[in-house]
């Protein structure tokens, strides 16, 4: 799903170029685009599997409510990447079961 | 910094409530800290790029990405004011309240005299089979993908509810150039704003009452979606079950306020469905059940933008009161009689029962409905035709206009009137209503046709002397006409004024460019297109043969092999026949291109 080259009201602002790594894959993306909004750009929208039934997920509300689009970045399990920024170099992996959860 | 983990205030979440309360505790001098988890301070306002309803002084007709940078823009300018982003509050502690990092994964504790909570809501869930396919994304996450970073969402969308959010995202996907293939709406009448509606049905977006989505089709990503038909207790029809081929079904039935942060610090909940479910319980001055605790916006019951602003303003105020021992209380007064007032209408009825259970009262009054007046009289002027028959709470065409010819009045929830003496004419109430409910039109009684104005906010913008479809409130094509003159706008709603014929005057309602879009072929040889089919069939021509020769529709090379058919299932759909009831047209021969040498025969072939 790409991204837009023009809109009828908006004009979008995109930071640099930058790339990440995703499940061992390299992708470009831009300064300023969170690691969910990245990977829907390129494609990516099976983001975990569940910690029970192993199903396909992906992002419900990109705002940082639902926690359906976790993610392992840089080794974190568990990080919410709707509301995270992708940084250059990142390592992106799809999370399987449930990481470490704080209690 | 002492003042940081210390503030007079702290304000959980940078959306509208929350940027309007720090403002008004900061210009006060109170030291305040914004906490906000997203990656910038706005709220919900950063992804709508519709314009707002609502009051002028609460930046109606402004697009929602400008007021939020507007009022960031104001507090930057504040002294005593700290904006934490990328940071959330995780809970509230007896020792204090901690903030997270998420970055740097690292948390401070502040411990504030007051708290105002304005953590907006969540997008309600929906049961269905495969619901947590990816590709089922709530209505504000798809807005986010593709007002926020420019990212299409899907390419063919099924939008479930017919809210005003459900609607307003139709419209901007169609603006982001993808397609809607339905919205479906479980009641029996559509939920949001009458002028909302039109505009999503003017794209030709089919509104389908009384259904439901059952199923999401598809292993790691939607590939499709079963909708049906619900009966009288909303129970799925599985007779009625039809198959959409989308790759996206978009969630908009609604918000949940987000009242964790409230309810830890001991403030009393309550289930209150009018208000979104479970709401704090608060006074009119937002105040909760935890004294030194405030709730304000979305957190306080599901409303809108302008509600949220004037509720942040509210409880900023009370602070500086409870801090300072005064405050502004004139600017606290009208404020709160702003609320009342904005939710008198109709259309707030709900919300006054919600709030009447709450303890808040808040009035409602009679209605004034306009009528266009007299306009025999005007005919042949350059004029609007305002299509805006609702209740709601709205009046940028009255502060737009220059010359005072349109009234909301007082009462925001009244309708529009329209005083033709007074109008001269110039548009910009067309441009400025953010319901798109305004036209222009003049009678040319002397040709017969008519000059119509029609707000456009899609790409490529029309140029003059283009020819383009003339749609009509369904996105249906009428007739075509030719672009007379564009009216650029810098609020980017633009004016096309297209000249039509008098008979169809009233009805056109969109446009839409004929070269550049319409490259859907029914007949390749003598390349005519489905909107030129419709549009001969919408003339009259309602028979194969008619259009035949109206068309010359399958007299090219192929004698009709690849238009036949389906020009009989247009006829069929568009007439309501069967397609056995038309009479297929003469197979004329030859029956593949053949030169008039071939079929003269040998004569000819010894003659060479
Ligand atoms: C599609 C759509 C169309 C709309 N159209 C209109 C319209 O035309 N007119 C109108 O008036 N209104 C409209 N609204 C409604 C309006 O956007 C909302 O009512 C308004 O944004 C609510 O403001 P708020 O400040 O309460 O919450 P929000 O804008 O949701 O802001 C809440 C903020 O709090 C942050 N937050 C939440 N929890 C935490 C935490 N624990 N720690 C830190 N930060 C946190 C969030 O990240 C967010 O930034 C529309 C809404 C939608 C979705
Ligand atoms: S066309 Fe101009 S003058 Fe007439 S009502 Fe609209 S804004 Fe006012
Ligand atoms: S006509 Fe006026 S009141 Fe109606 S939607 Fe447009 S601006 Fe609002
Ligand atoms: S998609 Fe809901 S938390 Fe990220």
């Amino acid at each position: 799903m790409s991204r837009l080259a023009q809109h009828p009201v908006i004009e979008f602002v995109r930071g640099k170029k930058i790339s990440f790594e995703f499940e061992g894959r390299k992708l470009g993306a831009f300064e300023g685009e969170t690691v969910a909004a990245a990977l829907h750009a390129e494609g990516i929208r099976y983001l975990r599997s569940s910690p029970g039934r192993q199903r396909a997920q992906g992002f419900f509300c990109a705002i940082g409510k639902c926690s359906s689009c976790l993610m392992e970045v840089d080794g974190m399990p568990n990080v919410r990447t709707c509301i995270t920024l992708v940084r250059d170099g990142m390592v992106v992996r799809r999370q399987k079961g449930k990481g470490e959860l704080l209690e | 910094m002492s003042c940081l983990s210390n503030p007079d205030l702290l304000v959980v979440g940078a959306g509208p409530a929350g940027l309007y309360a720090a403002i008004e505790a900061a210009s006060a001098g109170l030291t305040t800290v914004i906490v906000d988890e997203g990656i910038s301070a706005g709220g919900q306002l950063v992804k709508q790029t519709h314009k707002f309803f609502g009051n002028e002084d609460f930046f109606a007709s402004v697009r929602g990405f400008d007021i939020a940078r507007r009022l960031l823009k104001e507090l930057s300018n504040m002294d005593h004011v700290h904006n934490l982003q990328e940071s959330s509050v995780i809970g509230v502690y007896e020792d204090g309240i901690p903030v997270l990092h998420l970055p740097s994964d690292t948390t401070r504790l502040l411990q504030p005299e007051r708290v105002i909570v304005a953590t907006g809501a969540s997008e309600k869930f929906l049961q269905f089979d495969n619901n947590d396919l990816p590709g089922v994304y709530g209505a504000g996450a798809v807005q986010t993908l593709m007002n926020q970073f420019g990212v299409m969402p899907g390419r063919n969308v099924l939008m479930v509810g017919s809210g005003n959010i459900g609607l307003i995202v139709s419209y901007q996907l169609i603006q982001a150039g993808v397609n809607v293939k339905a919205i479906v709406e479980i009641a029996d009448r559509i939920g949001g704003y009458e002028v909302h509606a039109n505009k999503a049905m003017r794209m030709g977006i089919p509104i389908m009452l009384r259904h439901t989505v059952i199923k999401a089709i598809g292993t790691e990503s939607v590939e499709g979606a079963v909708i049906c038909e619900v009966d009288e207790n909303f129970r799925p029809v599985a007779s009625t079950s039809q198959e959409l081929a989308v790759d996206t079904i978009c969630i908009a039935i609604g918000l949940n306020p987000s009242i964790e942060l409230i309810a830890q610090a001991g403030g009393e909940v309550k289930y209150i469905p009018e208000l979104g479910g479970y709401v704090p319980v608060r006074d009119d001055n937002m105040r909760s059940t935890a004294e030194a605790f405030f709730v304000a916006g979305d957190v306080s019951g599901i409303e809108e933008a302008t509600t949220a602003m004037i509720e942040g303003r509210v409880a900023g105020l009370t602070v500086v009161k409870d801090l300072k021992g005064n405050t502004d209380l004139k600017k606290l007064e009208s404020l709160k009689r702003e609320l009342v007032a904005f939710r008198n209408g109709p259309t707030s009825a709900r919300i006054r029962e919600g709030l009447r259970k709450l303890g808040i009262v808040s009035s409602s009054k009679e209605h004034q409905y306009g009528n266009p007046n007299n306009p025999e009289k005007y005919m042949g002027k350059m004029r609007p035709v305002i299509e805006c028959y609702e209740a709601i709470p709205c009046n940028p065409c009255e502060t737009s206009c220059p010359t005072g010819a349109i009234t909301v009045g007082e009462n925001i929830n009244d309708v529009p009137v329209i005083d033709y003496e007074k109008c001269n004419g110039c548009g910009i109430c067309m441009t400025e209503c953010p319901g798109l409910a305004v036209f222009m039109l003049r009678e040319l009684p002397e040709e017969e046709s008519a000059l119509i104005g029609i707000p456009y906010e899609l790409i490529p913008l029309p140029e003059k002397g283009e020819k383009v479809h003339l749609l009509g409130r369904e996105g249906e094509t009428l007739s075509d006409g030719v672009v007379q003159r564009v009216f650029k706008s810098p609020n980017k709603t633009h004016g096309v004024y297209v000249k039509a014929p008098a008979e169809i005057a009233g009805e056109v309602r969109g446009v839409s460019p004929v070269s550049k879009t319409d490259n859907t072929y029914v007949c390749r040889c003598e390349e005519l297109t489905v909107q030129d089919v419709e549009k001969a069939i919408n003339d009259g021509y309602t028979d194969f043969e008619e259009l035949r020769r109206r068309l010359r529709i399958s007299m090219g090379p192929c004698g009709g092999r690849t238009c036949r058919l389906n020009t009989l299932g247009m006829l069929s759909r568009k007439t309501g026949r069967p397609i056995e009831e038309f009479a297929p047209g003469v197979l004329r021969p030859p029956s593949i291109p053949a030169t008039f040498r071939s079929i003269a025969g040998q004569e000819g072939a010894k003659d060479e």
